[in-house]
């Protein structure tokens, strides 16, 4: 049996939650998404004797890409539960979401971690409708009026991009082997290259880039992005921004990863909708009052920093990587830590918060460090990743959309910082009682922001050889 | 062009033109039966396969899903009208331009000629999916336009050389679409008001 199966071991809990009833159904969640994070370590550092990897053909691969991603978005996954379990531990009044949420949650940790293992191009794609599905009753919440709304274009954008995603994924079969039937295998679509003018693998890989570009938030297709991070509970916007945007992005990878993928139309459509998506995020910025739409913004700009990066191909593919990785876990941070900011103050506008380091001073220095993050500040590895694609950009001679990318991104940094740190620093607003903020209750954050620091100081040699990897498999030299 | 495929393109035209969602419903569930027909008259001796197609395109899309919006459409009571383009001279020609176009793409790609009709029909569909989908704010019009280009993608597949993703792959497909479709069904309960009773006539 692949090892890859065993990553779906966490459905077992799944009769769990009826026998409980959901009245532990953020503890359940949170423990088989322990039980995730110690089956994708195995896999990841190799630590299961014996094992095969993915040999051509079959359907589950345990690759590079598979085994760096699993890490991370099972880690993620685990901090955001764990987050959501202590925060109802410490303040009984936040209620738990009962059975059902439980569910979803475990159906969209499994879907999201076999769209990471799988070598199937159509697992692929139904892996993420999964977890599509499974996460679009979740942003719905009672006392939201407009969530439902926002949950419905989710779904209406999701199932578009994912449409086309799959009709581009349709055409890279086509254009494998014209006289045979066409393989529905990355691993052997990677091993051959596309016949000379034909068509099929370039239009292929546009529309892929165009279909996941939706789910990623990229522009012209983002508008769900901001209004489903908006109404979601912050764990499950939480899990949208930093897990679900990964295995997204994975598929993307296996998609450049083929031959010739970057030698048709997708690097112009990919330096296009990220340039856009850099534009428009920075004058959204500008623009709102609302903490959860100014990281969704936030998040529609790193987007456009990785489709930028994966434009480039093999020069910034060590930076598209580590930035991807980083974002995860800066989203993470920032969104667990407005979820509790919301629930004291009441409130999403930033204009209503302030003094946050003295009223919360764990979630305050999370606000800050995640925003230090999240422009690109050294010691973070969003910083280095940062630079390693802006310097290739300069390497290439892209030198225009090297100015574009600088004006969006200073752009961003003085509209966030005008608006984050007077909440971190200003005056404070309103009284508000707590009952108390303990230093278990930010464990899950406290473990992201070393993660964060780790990335752009020092990455352990094994986790470093999974980024070498991957990057490699994207031609990094 | 086989008469299956003329026939598919009217399924596609007529609903355009006849602005009412009974009719919508009606071309789905046409669009989803024909492309089951196509399935069996391409291997009448089913394998697998071809049975887990038919559940998808002939029960699923042809008769499950209309079924279902018209009961909710049905219980909420709402008016016959429904445009799925604006109803001016303009969207329609930009309908029939968008056909004109999908066929000529389709002459533009490299593949068998035998396949080049369903690549232009597909084509059509998906064109013609997000042509509603850019005109159309109501959910119900925007869920038409979901399934439209659904059944394009199908319809590609339909084209395509004898591929095989294993029976298994089709039945994780066709559980995907029920929930979908379930899910669907809970948006459009929510989020279609229930329309309001007609006002008595003071005489």
């Amino acid at each position: 049996m692949s090892p890859a199966l065993w990553l779906l071991a966490p459905l077992a809990f799944a009769p769990w939650l009826r026998v409980r009833g959901g009245r532990h159904a953020s503890a359940l969640v949170a423990v088989a998404a322990m039980v995730e994070v110690a089956i994708a370590a195995l896999i990841s550092f190799e630590v299961i004797p014996g094992v095969e990897l993915a040999a051509a053909g079959d359907a589950l691969t345990t690759d590079a890409t598979a085994r760096l991603f699993l890490l991370v978005i099972d880690a993620i996954f685990l901090g955001i539960t764990m987050s959501a379990w202590l925060r109802r531990r410490v303040n009984q009044g936040v209620p738990d979401r009962g059975a059902l949420d439980g569910l979803f949650a475990i159906v969209f940790l499994v879907a999201a971690n076999l769209a990471l293992v799988t070598n199937h191009i159509l697992l692929a794609w139904l892996a993420l409708e999964v977890t599509t599905v499974a996460a679009a009753p979740m942003i719905v919440r009672p006392d939201k009026p407009g969530a439902i709304g926002a949950s419905w274009r989710y779904v209406l954008f999701s199932t578009i991009g994912l449409g086309v995603a799959l009709l581009g994924l349709l055409c890279l079969t086509r254009g494998h082997d014209p006289a045979a039937a066409g393989s529905y295998f990355f691993d052997e679509l990677a091993r051959t290259r596309a016949p000379a003018g034909d068509g099929w693998r370039p239009l292929g890989v546009a529309l892929v880039v165009l279909g996941i570009g939706t789910k990623l938030g990229l522009a012209p297709m983002y508008t769900w992005l901001p209004e489903a991070y908006d109404e979601a509970p912050s764990g499950v916007a939480a899990m949208l921004a930093a897990v679900q945007f990964n295995c997204a992005l994975v598929v993307l990878l296996r998609v450049l990863q083929l031959p010739d993928a970057l030698d048709g139309p997708a690097p112009g459509v990919l330096l296009t909708m990220g340039l856009a998506s850099m534009i428009v995020s920075a004058a959204s910025i500008l623009a709102t009052r609302n903490i959860r739409r100014l990281i969704a913004y936030a998040s529609i700009n790193h987007a456009g920093v990785i489709a930028i990066g994966l434009a480039l191909g093999g020069p910034a593919a060590y930076g598209v990587l580590l930035y991807a990785v980083s974002n995860a876990f800066i989203k993470a941070i920032l969104f667990i830590s407005v979820g509790k900011m919301e629930h004291h103050y009441q409130s999403k506008d930033m204009r209503d918060v302030g003094g946050l380091i003295k009223d919360l001073p764990y979630t305050g220095l999370f606000l800050m460090i995640g925003t230090f993050a999240l422009l690109g500040f050294p010691p973070f590895g969003s910083f280095l990743g940062e630079m390693l694609i802006l310097s290739s950009l300069s390497a290439t001679g892209q030198l225009l959309v090297f100015a574009g990318f600088c004006v969006a991104i200073a752009t961003t940094f003085v509209a966030t910082g005008r608006s984050v740190f007077p909440m971190i620093w200003g005056e404070a607003k309103r009284k508000a009682t707590w009952p108390r903020q303990t230093a278990v209750g930010s464990l899950p954050k406290i473990a992201f922001m070393a993660a964060l620091v780790m990335m752009g100081i020092y990455v352990p040699p094994q986790l470093n050889a999974l980024f070498r990897d991957v990057a490699a498999a994207l031609g990094a030299h | 062009m086989t008469t299956p495929l003329v026939v598919f393109v009217l399924i596609l035209l007529l609903p355009l033109f006849m602005a009412s969602w009974r009719t919508s419903l009606l071309g789905l569930a046409g669009q989803g039966l024909l492309m089951a027909w196509m399935v069996y008259d391409r291997a009448p001796a089913l394998g697998l396969d071809d049975g887990a197609a038919l559940v998808d395109l002939g029960l699923l899309r042809g008769l499950v899903a209309p079924i279902v919006l018209y009961r909710v459409l049905r219980t909420r009571g709402v008016p016959r009208r429904n445009d799925v383009i604006p109803p001016n001279l303009l969207s329609w020609t930009a309908v029939l331009v968008l056909v004109l176009l999908a066929f000529r793409f389709a002459a533009a790609l490299p593949m068998p000629a035998h396949e080049r009709p369903f690549v232009a029909v597909a084509t059509a569909a998906l064109l013609l999916g997000f042509f509603v989908l850019a005109t159309q704010v109501g959910v119900f019009s925007q869920m038409i336009a979901v399934f439209r280009i659904e059944n394009a993608i199908a319809m590609f597949t339909l084209g395509m050389p004898a591929e095989h993703d294993g029976w298994w792959i089709r039945g994780v497909e066709i559980a995907v679409l029920a929930v979908t479709l379930a899910l669907f069904r809970w948006y459009l309960l929510a989020l279609t008001p229930p329309a309001p009773a007609p006002s008595e006539e003071v005489p």
